[in-house]
């Protein structure tokens, strides 16, 4: 219901800013070819080498047999839930009872304060990549160019962890989504106008990001294809405009605006707040920068919860509860005022974008303006149906004779001597 | 002296009322002197069968990989994850850089692979096919005159049976999933050696097959009496009484020998377990009855399993499985690839190129039950880490009776894996003109590797 009435509140303030206007002079449109979290990799090779940003590499792979004694398993408990012949282990959904580890085997992906923080190791290094959110040059990293003030506390909170560390395009996460996008998965297109004669150096520059129901095509290499056609999907949901400038063919904000993205992620909403872009048109006609803004951190921690906690945890070599204590303590944005609850951090997503022919949503031209399509749009649809049915973190089996949970008795009886049931 | 009887000769007769048909006694001329074909002329049959293995091959996320080789065309070089394919490599081609085009629908990870690869169609949901797989058209086409039209084996050892054979897309075949079942399957009840001197007709085949006829004598009256959708449901009735009757009478017919087939003693069933050196074992002992299964003509056409898509398998000891190290492991900075995806990699190939070895192993005519045969094997997934749909595995193995120019390495650019699901098809006989549909339709086998 909250997107409800923002996308309502949003619409509203979109119709004031981004009037009917005449066609501007100059119209430039790209297609994203890949997008990621903007996370500097500070090592000069590898993926989980150490390097400026994490000195000791990436977070290493844990101890789960040690991670389920510290919470109170017994060895034999705790090794036979790690072994793959355990038949309580999917190969697809993991090991259940990894869940059950916090105070009296609560739950910890959906309760993770009932475990003590385990602690996650951030970025530590001073280089990092997105936009001034805030206005102040004094905090924040400095970025590749040697600016002051980029504010990304996603990226000093999770730089480290696995799924997002490692070279542009490298990480695993990005791999990962970027992959599905490319397949087909979503298509978000971006139209930059300006009423200015020189398109790189414009004061007066408007951006859309559009989605488009027409799917990525690619070429006969595997990459994405250059100048092919996109028409706008009308999206309740995925829009984000922008007033800018251009300056030396870089785009920039000019003010803050609330923006919803596709998330290249398991929660795939990026719902960003004070979101601002700087976009560097290149000479080949590619465009790549950074959107910047704060995000909530909350459903970002559930996401992770909902793409099957176990597996997350040890595919991606993290403890969830860790990953829920860091984003609150470096959440740095409150939506009420400095002295609200901080429930955003600051973001940055990278985004590559090839030349593309955007079209309005029926075809029938060229878009020359940016608006806003919201209006027009269908009721955001449900997502996706999969194949299983994540509750509380989990894939119940229910075909299985022993389930997970608080009171699991673990060990067989023939495997079990007197320990059971503990 | 000219022979009054050929091989397709039956002596007919009456029990119990009903007509039955038997087969000739036994012939001893069954080929000609070439070996290349029965001696009125009919080839060896050729065979065909399907061989998946999941979480594919490694490659790296810079383009780097484990098992395309460099050169293409006649002479590839073994990379070090074919190594297994050594000893056969003249009689398999490879094929990289093929794709699903999934028009849209997402990639539904360690499905969408092999889904398209079979149907030619990438699917909507991950339970279910959006058509029927080719090996049923194959087994149409060329399964007949066996007791099995095909046969479908999984050695996985995974928690519930694995088959990726579907007539409707919507329920797939059922697995022999042991050794043991596999054996009985061939070689129990109703298995005839055709080279045994004391062969005769089954009477409880003969007993069905009376009963059936008699069932079907009374069809004219009974249909004579019912409305119109009643006729539909008994003629769909009765069509498939007279396919089991066909089946059956192939139990009537007295088999024709076969110089390779030696029935194999009953195996032991292997510890139950999913770890890589049971599920290759499994894939050794269920080769060699399959490859006798062939060779006794017991049928044409299988399906055979190694692991899922979502493979369970793992090292024995090791804590983690191979499908999650596929995603956990990073690429290795000094060496460019995974090195314990690779490792397990190599040890999932293994069984293919034992497989292969084993069909190779049965001598037939003038050549090896491999070179009447034509395997396709292929994987759910091209880079196992992402879930990566594009540069998927896939090979054709075995001659097809001269069909097939084996020993090559086919590069393509993004082109469609149903290319090679054509090709496939038509190698062997099925009567395709084209395959797939969207994207990944296609009239264009590979001609390169069709003699």
């Amino acid at each position: 219901m909250r997107y409800s009435t923002g996308t309502a509140i949003a619409a509203f303030v979109l119709a004031a800013a981004f009037p009917a206007a005449a066609s501007a002079e100059w119209t430039k449109t790209w297609v994203v070819e890949w997008n990621e979290p903007a996370m500097y990799y500070g090592a000069k090779s590898g993926v989980i080498d150490p390097g400026t940003d994490c000195p000791k590499g990436t977070n290493p792979d844990i101890d789960w047999v040690q991670i389920m004694v510290n919470a109170g398993y017994t060895r034999e408990e705790a090794t036979w839930l790690r072994n793959p012949a355990n038949p309580t282990r999917s190969p697809v959904h993991g090991q259940n009872q990894m869940a059950f580890r916090g105070k009296d085997r609560a739950n910890v992906y959906i309760n993770p304060t009932s475990t003590p923080d385990p602690g996650l190791t951030p970025v530590s290094g001073t280089t990092g990549e997105g936009v001034d959110l805030d206005g102040n040059t004094k905090n924040g990293f400095t970025g590749l160019g040697g600016e002051k003030g980029i504010d990304n506390n996603f990226y000093r909170t999770l730089g480290c962890w696995k799924t997002y560390r490692g070279p542009q395009r490298l990480s695993s996460g990005a791999l990962q989504f970027n992959d599905a996008m490319r397949n087909g998965s979503w298509t978000t297109v971006i139209v930059a106008t300006g009423k200015g004669a020189d398109p790189m150096n414009d004061k007066d520059v408007k951006v859309g990001f559009y989605m488009s129901a027409d799917k990525i095509v690619k070429d006969g290499n595997g990459g994405v294809a250059l100048d092919y056609t996109f028409r706008i999907k009308p999206d309740a949901k995925y829009e984000a405009l922008y007033t800018a400038r251009t300056q030396n063919g870089v785009i920039a904000s000019t003010a803050p605006s609330d923006v919803m993205l596709r998330d290249p992620s398991y929660s795939q909403d990026l719902d960003l707040l004070r979101a601002r872009i700087s976009l560097k048109m290149k000479p080949d006609g590619s465009l790549q920068g950074y959107v910047g803004g704060y995000r909530a951190w909350a459903p970002v921690y559930k996401g992770w919860v909902d793409a099957r906690g176990p597996v997350i945890e040890a595919l991606t070599w993290v403890q969830l509860p860790g990953v829920y204590y860091a984003l609150q303590r470096n959440a740095d944005f409150s939506p009420t005022g400095p002295a609200g609850e901080k429930t955003h951090i600051s973001y940055a997503m990278r985004v590559d974008a090839l030349p593309a022919f955007v079209m309005t949503p029926d075809g029938g031209k060229q878009v020359t303006e940016i608006a806003s399509y919201k209006a027009s749009a269908p009721p955001p649809s449900k997502p996706s149906a999969t194949t299983f049915t994540v509750i509380d973190g989990l894939v119940p089996d229910r075909n299985a004779k022993v389930q997970a949970g608080p009171t699991a008795i673990i060990l067989p009886p023939t495997v079990a001597p007197t320990s059971a049931g503990q | 002296m000219s022979l009054r009887f050929n091989r397709r000769s039956l002596m007919r007769g009456l029990l119990g009322g009903a007509g039955v048909c038997v087969g000739l006694p036994a012939l001893d001329t069954f080929l000609n002197g070439n070996g290349t074909a029965y001696a009125e002329g009919a080839k060896l049959p050729t065979r065909f069968g399907t061989y998946f293995w999941g979480l594919g091959l490694t490659d790296t996320p810079t383009g780097g990989t484990r098992w395309v080789p460099k050169t293409t065309g006649a002479g590839y070089e073994i990379t070090p994850e074919l190594a297994s394919l050594k000893s056969v490599k003249d009689k398999v081609s490879v094929f990289s850089g093929f794709r699903v085009i999934g028009d849209g629908r997402p990639n539904l990870v360690h499905w969408s692979g092999h889904a398209s690869i079979l149907t030619g169609i990438a699917p909507a949901g991950s339970t279910k096919f959006d058509g029927p797989t080719f090996d049923t058209k194959i087994a149409d086409a060329i399964g007949g005159g066996t007791r099995f039209k095909v046969l479908d084996v999984d050695a996985s050892v995974s928690r519930k049976p694995v088959s990726y054979s579907t007539r409707t897309g919507n329920s797939f075949a059922t697995s022999e999933t042991t050794p043991l079942a596999l054996y009985e399957r061939i070689f129990g009840e109703g298995f005839q050696d055709p080279n045994s001197d004391n062969w005769k007709p089954d009477p409880s085949i003969m007993l069905r097959q009376s009963v059936l006829s008699a069932i079907t004598e009374q069809r004219q009256s009974l249909m004579a009496n019912v409305g119109k959708a009643d006729q539909v449901k008994l003629d769909q009735y009765f069509t498939s009484l007279r396919e089991m009757e066909n089946q059956l009478a192939i139990g009537l017919q007295k088999p024709e020998k076969c110089e390779a087939c030696v029935v194999p003693p009953p195996p032991k069933e292997p510890h139950r377990s999913a770890s890589v050196d049971v599920v290759n074992a499994n894939t050794k002992a269920m080769a060699k009855m399959l490859a006798m299964a062939m060779a006794c003509n017991q049928t044409k056409v299988f399906n055979f399993v190694h692991t899922a898509g979502s493979s369970e398998t793992y090292i024995a000891g090791d804590s983690k499985i191979y499908h999650q190290i596929t995603h956990d492991e990073p690429t290795d900075a000094k060496l460019g690839y995974q090195p314990m995806t690779s490792k397990i990699a190599g040890m999932v190939m293994q069984a293919f190129g034992d497989f292969l070895v084993e069909m190779d192993a049965i001598k037939e005519g003038d050549g090896t039950l491999l070179d009447h045969s034509l395997i396709m094997g292929f994987s759910d997934t091209g880079y196992a880490k992402i879930h990566a749909i594009e540069n998927i595995p896939m090979f054709l193995a075995g001659g097809a009776n001269g069909k097939h120019k084996a020993g090559q390495h086919i590069a393509a650019k993004g082109e469609s894996v149903t290319r090679i699901s054509l090709t496939a098809q038509q190698l062997v006989g099925a009567p395709v003109g084209e395959f797939g549909a969207g994207g990944m339709k296609t009239s264009r086998p590979i001609t390169e590797v069709m003699a």
